[in-house]
């Protein structure tokens, strides 16, 4: 015991120790045992998820459906999940990844479970499938009227790489052709679609407002409607504009940029946006007035069983174009009065043009179920149940339009 | 031979009051807020603010008891208290309650790391790993741990603030509410709910002798009311930037609510991303330091119940205790079933055990002083 104590006391031992156990330590440190080299990754940047016998694409042969095919044990051919890949290795290609061009390939499959999908997909790529960059998901409407949200966006709302605010958008052609899009920029379509989406509060016509991943599943959790941007492509033209409504997950129809405008302009969401108009006074001369910042205020009101809301808007902004405009003294009040008050009429117009849509539809798209619930929370309990289908149709808007016009621009 | 500079002596009031905060807030603010939104529902916050108040009477009338006996703990007065079983018992009532926390927090670190950060690696590995540096920490003496925790509550908490507080770019406050009417049951059983949250006070039963000296009772407990304060306001921003960005039907879907809130901020025109792997950084200090404090105190508690002058080896003795502990609970319900068993246990403690050690104690001195006549 002795020799023991002062073997453990010796300088020279403690030394020897000392040194051991720094080369176990370093040896356990030295970095990541499971690491894995960006150019050992396959990026995914887009998912584009088609019904399983669209976005086969003319040249295709028989045989390249065949091989990107797989034998599924369990469920049916629903759905075609496809994938844009970034390539981080130089292309050989002259097209391919030059200067300010990204380089993409695309691979596909069939089947029903998202992730069996996935895993059926590594069968085509020599690298790990990586989630973690995946800008965009589209879904084309064919696949969605199928069956439902649920089915496509589950996989992608537990999956922890999938970002949270990775754009989600439908499509009436096939979502696969868009992962094909070169755009003029040179960047993916992937990117070049979230990137537009992120531009939404600069155009009126793209519903840019809670239609990420994540929003998605709150809307879902909260039995709410889910609003998606539509995507359009003819030949090498792809634009955004417009929206789907979802509800209860499933595909209610499709809305044009005029009622998305509206939407917009209901929810207070404008930062941008531009209202033309007639002018009145001289016909086939068209007024533009920009829109600089815009606050809403919807209030319920509840008489015996009737239902109404009250809609307070207030607008600032600029007239930015005026074809007659030599023709108007914006010099004096009067005139500008008069044009903020042609301004308030074509917004309140352009509400309940949407209002009326939403309320054909049957879908409360501008959350005016949640302010009963906020604001008379012992009706909202007894007309939730049927809100979307009786109640909301009926209910009707009053609405209040201020606007300010700020100034005319640099001439009179 | 040296003095151990690092064994304390002495500590002031407002070391204690960081120590609680540090000590309470730990794996529990990612860890609690579903349960508690998916029972309170809009009230959350109220039943934050009750348990903060509830809490901290708990933690005052503690006060007042440690205050009789200067210089010992719980583990040398309980048994003079209750007899020399019943205070045993006592002390492994306490002992426990640092034990099931201990236990929870590893289990639930060591799932949250894995599926944020880690999704390949076993969850035992890291809590392996962190039990090693943990317990490391816990074998030092009492200076260290409070200099660390010192150390912490200044900078992992700035940090952790910071960025959790980039989550009210997506706050809506609409979703807030209705605030009124509240299903006042839900949120009563709410705020007892959030002793989870809350716990970690009873340290003070340990730590007091190392105060007393410095303060008045009246003071410390005013102290304490500036900690309890700061930890009110902390789980009121967590809770009510949840419900705020998620819903609450939102968030009672998630399995871990704050992480998916910082999970949908985007910090327009930057580079960063991803903000919810910046929180886990700065959130894994934030827990190792609850964690390391919590272990040093049950190695402390062993020590002294069994009069010995070292608790190094009880920490060490713990460590695969605490390890099979954790591990067991291998699923999200077995979980939920330890985190409410210790939720009674420790409010049994609070409300039943501290006030009954008060009046027995009170009743005990009041007969000796009768019996001198």
């Amino acid at each position: 015991m002795t020799d023991m104590g002062g073997l453990i006391r010796n300088r020279i031992f403690k030394r020897w120790t000392g040194c051991i156990l720094i080369l176990i330590l370093s040896i356990c440190l030295s970095g990541c045992w499971d690491r894995r080299e960006l150019q050992e990754r396959h990026f995914v940047l887009a998912v584009a998820i088609d019904k399983a016998d669209e976005g086969l694409g003319a040249e295709r042969g028989k045989d390249v459906d065949r091989v990107e095919d797989f034998v599924q044990p369990h469920g049916s051919k629903l759905y075609r999940l496809s994938f844009q890949i970034l390539q981080l290795t130089p292309s050989n290609n002259s097209e391919g990844a030059g200067r300010g061009n990204t380089s993409t390939s695309v691979i596909s499959t069939t089947g029903e479970s998202m992730l069996e999908m996935i895993w059926d997909l590594q069968g085509q790529s020599n690298k790990e499938l990586w989630f973690d960059h995946v800008q965009t998901i589209i879904i084309s409407d064919a696949a969605a009227k199928q069956g439902g949200l649920q089915p496509i966006l589950d996989f992608y709302h537990r999956n922890e790489e999938i970002r949270w605010l990775t754009k989600v958008v439908i499509t009436d052609g096939e979502a696969r052709d868009l992962l094909d899009y070169k755009p003029p920029s040179g960047e993916a379509s992937g990117l070049f679609i979230a990137n537009s989406l992120r531009m939404y509060a600069k155009s009126q016509h793209v519903p840019g407002w809670h239609t990420d991943l994540g929003d998605i599943s709150t809307s879902k959790d909260n039995r709410r409607r889910v609003l998606l941007p539509r995507i359009e492509m003819a030949d090498d033209v792809v634009k955004l504009g417009g929206m789907a409504i979802f509800k209860n997950e499933k595909f209610v129809g499709y809305v044009d940029e005029y009622a998305t405008q509206g939407g917009k302009l209901m929810g207070g969401l404008e930062r941008s946006a531009v209202i033309t108009f007639q002018c009145p006074e001289h016909s086939g001369s068209i007024l533009a007035f920009e829109l600089f910042s815009h606050t809403t205020k919807i209030k319920p009101h509840v008489e015996g069983e009737k239902i109404y809301y009250t809609l307070d808007i207030n607008i600032r902004g600029n007239m930015a174009e005026m074809q007659c405009r030599l023709q108007h003294d914006t010099i004096k009040d009067q005139d500008i009065h008069k044009l903020e008050q042609l301004v308030a009429n074509v917004v309140k117009e352009n509400i309940l043009y949407s209002f009326r849509i939403f309320q054909d539809l049957k879908v409360d798209a501008s959350f005016f179920g949640p302010k009963l619930e906020i604001y008379e929370p012992q009706v909202w309990e007894r007309v939730k149940d049927h809100w979307d289908d009786e109640v909301f149709p009926k209910t009707s808007l009053i609405i209040s339009v201020n606007v300010v016009i700020e100034g005319v621009g640099a001439h009179q | 031979m040296m003095a151990n500079l690092e064994a304390k002596s002495y500590m002031t009031p407002w070391q204690l009051a960081i120590v609680v905060f540090v000590t309470c807030v730990g794996a529990q603010i990612l860890l609690s807020p579903r349960s508690l939104i998916a029972d309170a529902e809009h009230g959350a916050g109220i039943s934050v603010v009750i348990g903060g108040v509830l809490f901290y009477s708990a933690t005052c009338l503690m006060l007042v008891l440690a205050k009789k006996y200067p210089d010992e703990t719980i583990v040398e007065y309980a048994p003079r208290i209750f007899g020399k079983i019943g205070g045993t018992l006592v002390v492994i009532w306490f002992n426990m309650l640092f034990f099931l926390q201990v236990i929870q927090i590893f289990y639930g670190m060591g799932k949250i790391i894995t599926f944020y950060m880690f999704d390949r690696t076993p969850p035992e590995v890291v809590i392996l790993a962190l039990l090693a540096v943990c317990a490391y920490c816990a074998v030092q003496d009492w200076g260290t741990i409070m200099r660390i925790q010192q150390f912490m509550f200044f900078v992992a908490y700035s940090i952790l603030i910071l960025v959790w507080l980039t989550s009210i770019l997506n706050l809506q406050p609409e979703n807030l509410l209705p605030l009124w009417p509240v299903n006042i049951k839900a949120v009563v059983g709410g705020g007892l709910s959030t002793w989870n949250m809350y716990a970690g006070y009873e340290c003070v039963l340990l730590l007091m002798p190392l105060v007393y000296r410095q303060v008045s009772l009246g003071s410390l407990i005013k102290i304490m009311g500036a900690s309890f304060g700061c930890l009110i306001v902390l789980f009121l921003l967590v809770i009510v930037i949840i419900i705020g960005v998620l819903t609450v039907d939102g968030a009672k879907n998630l399995l871990y609510p704050a992480l998916i809130v910082i999970r949908s901020v985007e910090l327009p025109g930057t580079f960063i991303e991803r903000l919810e792997n910046y929180l886990l950084i700065a959130w894994i200090p934030v827990v190792f330091d609850t964690l390391a404090a919590m272990m040093f105190f049950m190695g402390e508690i062993c020590m002294r119940h069994w009069r010995q002058a070292d608790h190094r080896p009880w920490v060490l003795f713990l460590v695969p205790i605490i390890y099979v502990g954790s591990i067991l609970l291998d699923n999200q319900q077995v979980y939920e079933m330890a985190n409410k068993f210790t939720m009674w246990l420790g409010l049994a403690f609070s409300f039943i055990a501290v006030p009954l050690s008060l009046s027995l104690s009170w009743w005990q001195k009041r007969k000796a002083g009768t019996g001198c006549g």
